[in-house]
């Protein structure tokens, strides 16, 4: 609950910026969730034991690189309302996200192989970091809410 | 004060999803029967936390007027109206999908939970932040006609 004690961030955008904080959270939560369930479920196998340690490096290692040699890519946040046509436009972004990510999660569950999963993993991990600290702004958001609703929808609904 | 009530908003909303979940849990107990029931069950229930933050991202402002006596009184009347619209719809769109798929809102427990739990967070949030009196009436509706659905008509 670390949005409601912070009492210097009274302004919107310091809201807005909290709260994308906390779905990058939620989302990390979620793929971490999503990780556990399909190496329960799936019977996933370790084919190289070496691969497992170094799946991580794939996305990690240019994720760090980007991050220090890219100068922030939008704005950030801004302090009013959002016009009619930004909320449609994002909204449909979101919409078109969440698709997309039920559809990767369909391909995470054929995967077989405990490295392979997490190569993906924490690929989609490193873009979520990648939009939380280059993207601050309605996109960035609407990209996060997408990919946490992906992930839900295939639980509910394919898993 | 903005602070205070989205503080309230947070924890309420909380509150009520464990609850509702720890009861909607026992009620269908026997239902449950692997663990691929209870990952189903948690992210119908975790379903609409996401879409609220959103939600709250845009519409960060009270975009409608406070809560006086004045806008009370005109919206007194499309609210309830709204309210009766949707119980009487949503019953009868319960019925008709049960009516279509041969089968009982209970065996689908999951979908239950999904009205539901989304249902309740947009209606604590509403009500704690927006004040959104329309959207108030639409989302009692949907409680109502749920809860009729599975008191009274499903024997």
């Amino acid at each position: 609950m670390n949005v409601i004690k912070t009492p210097k961030t009274q302004t919107n955008s310091g809201k807005r910026e909290l709260l994308f904080t906390f779905q990058t959270i939620i989302v990390t939560g979620l793929l971490a969730f999503t990780a556990i369930a399909f190496f329960c479920y799936n019977d996933l196998s370790v084919v190289k034991g070496i691969k497992v340690i170094f799946a991580p490096f794939l996305s990690v290692v240019p994720l760090l690189f980007i991050l220090s040699i890219l100068r922030d890519l939008r704005k950030g946040f801004i302090e009013g309302n959002y016009t009619k046509n930004e909320i449609l436009k994002f909204g449909l972004i979101t919409i078109g996200i969440t698709a997309a990510f039920t559809g990767i999660t369909l391909l995470l569950s054929k995967i077989d192989a405990l490295e392979i999963l997490l190569a993906g993993i924490i690929a989609i991990l490193s873009t979520v970091f990648f939009l939380r600290s280059k993207i601050k702004d309605i996109l960035g958001m609407s990209i996060v809410t997408g990919i946490a609703e992906g992930i839900i929808v295939y639980m509910i609904f394919l898993f | 004060m903005k602070l205070k009530n989205l503080n309230i908003a947070f924890f309420v909303t909380t509150g009520v999803s464990i609850v509702v979940f720890i009861y909607l849990v026992f009620l269908g107990y026997d239902e449950i029967e692997t663990p691929k029931d209870v990952i189903k069950i948690i992210a119908s229930i975790v379903f609409p936390i996401p879409m609220l933050f959103f939600m709250r991202f845009i519409v960060i402002e009270h975009f409608l007027p406070e809560n006086t006596d004045e806008y009370k009184l005109k919206n007194q009347k499309p609210a309830t109206l709204f309210l009766v619209v949707t119980i009487a719809g949503g019953i009868l769109m319960m019925q008709f999908l049960e009516f279509l798929t041969q089968k009982k809102l209970e065996d689908a427990l999951v979908i239950a939970h999904l009205i539901n739990s989304t249902t309740i967070s947009s209606y604590v949030m509403n009500f704690l932040l927006y004040n959104n009196l329309k959207a108030n009436g639409i989302l009692s509706g949907v409680l109502m006609a749920l809860a009729i659905h599975v008191f009274f008509l499903s024997a």
